[in-house]
């Protein structure tokens, strides 16, 4: 009763959410999930938690699944040429197997 | 001189500023003390909150007029700190345009914490001010953030020949009217102009309202020492102007205040309030709206000099000063 799907990965700063949640939907995706995020990176060490008076310097976790490793691609290239040049952003995909019947 | 020394020196001693110190102290000694988000936005909320309705209750009883040469006098302010910054730290060594114009932009926006600070202060030092002089934050914030924003991208497009991409000024206005501390402000306005709000006014906001901002300047404190390991990694002269460009705009702001005075009867603490808001630089609605609207900026820059220094300046020397300088020209 599964399904073999795609699962792209996106951590962006968090005032991007809002924007890359609206650029997945219009490329096609059925929905995604988004968690409050922290680490380090390249650009800076960027966390949730402590108090920060401005959410300017939180980050966020979008995760997507998709039916077609097209359709990542896809939202990956818009991301890309929108976003990775000003923005602490990174992108990853693995297969992943859905467990409930959904069309994705 | 030595009139103003120990008016000086007793704003000095306020609780504002001790806990503000006590919030820097222990965050730079690494304590695991945390006050949660939710409380800093619900205390944010409240004094803005607060402040509006101070303003509202004013506005419905006295001439709505009045304060129409002060609005404009703060949207000038607002626009000639971005200039300022463009043309005094844009021109440094090693200094990016967007960069200076971004930081600009976030010393000409307000601070909500600041003007809940200084309110307090000179309703203490016994200094009267027209209380809609709190309404004058948003004249000033969005002017700034808009001016910024335009700007930066004019120059952005000059300098890349792509002279394609226009800028909108409504999203960044709407942007800003939307954000939780202009929201808050002009809704407590609202009410306090249509409705009559005393009663909770009487018992709950102006009670509670400095125990809160004592709260609030522990979390500026802390903040304020944690965004010193972002202001580290950017040119000293971002820290140089953090330090001088509060005092100078505060400077600013008193010089259109007492103009103001001399043409319209404007008061002298409405000076120091005007003074007050040119001084401080905003922490909670600006960095977002800046993030978004010139992404070429470092954000490492802009708001580790506001948050780190700007706003630690205001708060500490601006408010005093320009209070002692009122109580001096008052002939305390």
């Amino acid at each position: 009763m599964s399904q073999q799907v795609w699962k792209l990965v996106i951590v962006a700063e968090e005032i991007l959410s809002k924007k890359l949640t609206k650029l997945i939907k219009e490329a096609g995706a059925t929905g995604y999930t988004v968690n409050a995020a922290g680490g380090e990176g390249s650009r800076n060490v960027r966390s949730t938690g402590e108090p920060s008076v401005s959410h300017t310097l939180s980050n966020v976790k979008i995760e997507v699944l998709t039916g077609t490793r097209e359709l990542a691609d896809k939202i990956t290239r818009e991301i890309e040429a929108k976003y990775y040049a000003n923005f602490s952003i990174i992108t990853y995909i693995y297969p992943v197997e859905a467990l409930r019947d959904h069309k994705f | 001189m030595t009139d103003f020394l120990p008016l000086f020196i007793e704003q000095l001693q306020s609780p504002t500023l001790g806990f503000l110190i006590g919030g820097i102290v222990v965050a730079a000694l690494g304590s695991q003390l945390a006050i949660p988000d939710s409380i800093y936005k619900f205390i944010s909320f409240f004094l803005l909150m607060k402040i509006g309705l101070t303003g509202g209750i004013a506005i419905r009883n006295s001439n709505f007029s009045e304060i129409i040469l002060p609005a404009l006098g703060a949207v000038g302010i607002g626009i000639v700190i971005v200039l300022i910054s463009r043309y005094t730290l844009g021109k440094l060594p090693g200094i990016s345009v967007p960069d200076a114009v971004a930081t600009g932009g976030l010393f000409g926006a307000v601070s909500g914490s600041t003007l809940a600070a200084v309110l307090p202060q000179l309703d203490s030092a016994k200094v009267p001010y027209e209380a809609w002089t709190a309404a004058l934050y948003p004249f000033m914030d969005i002017p700034a953030l808009v001016a910024a924003i335009v700007m930066a991208s004019l120059y952005i497009s000059k300098k890349t020949g792509n002279t394609s991409e226009k800028v909108e000024i409504w999203p960044i206005i709407k942007e800003s009217l939307q954000s939780s501390a202009v929201t808050a402000m002009l809704l407590g306005v609202a009410l306090g102009i249509l409705t009559k709000p005393e009663p909770v006014y009487e018992s709950f906001f102006n009670p509670l309202s400095r125990g809160f901002l004592a709260v609030l300047m522990i979390i500026m404190g802390m903040e304020a020492a944690q965004r010193m390991n972002e202001l580290r990694k950017v040119a000293q002269w971002f820290a140089i102007y953090a330090f001088i460009a509060p005092i100078v705009h505060g400077f600013l702001g008193f010089g259109v205040g007492l103009i103001l005075h001399k043409l319209t009867g404007f008061s002298i603490g409405g000076s120091v309030v005007l003074a007050v808001i040119a001084a401080s630089s905003s922490d909670i609605s600006g960095p977002p709206t800046l993030r978004a609207g010139i992404p070429s900026a470092n954000p490492s820059a802009y708001i580790g000099a506001s948050t780190a220094i700007g706003t630690p300046v205001a708060i500490a020397i601006c408010i005093p000063l320009f209070i002692g300088i009122a109580e001096m020209m008052l002939g305390r």
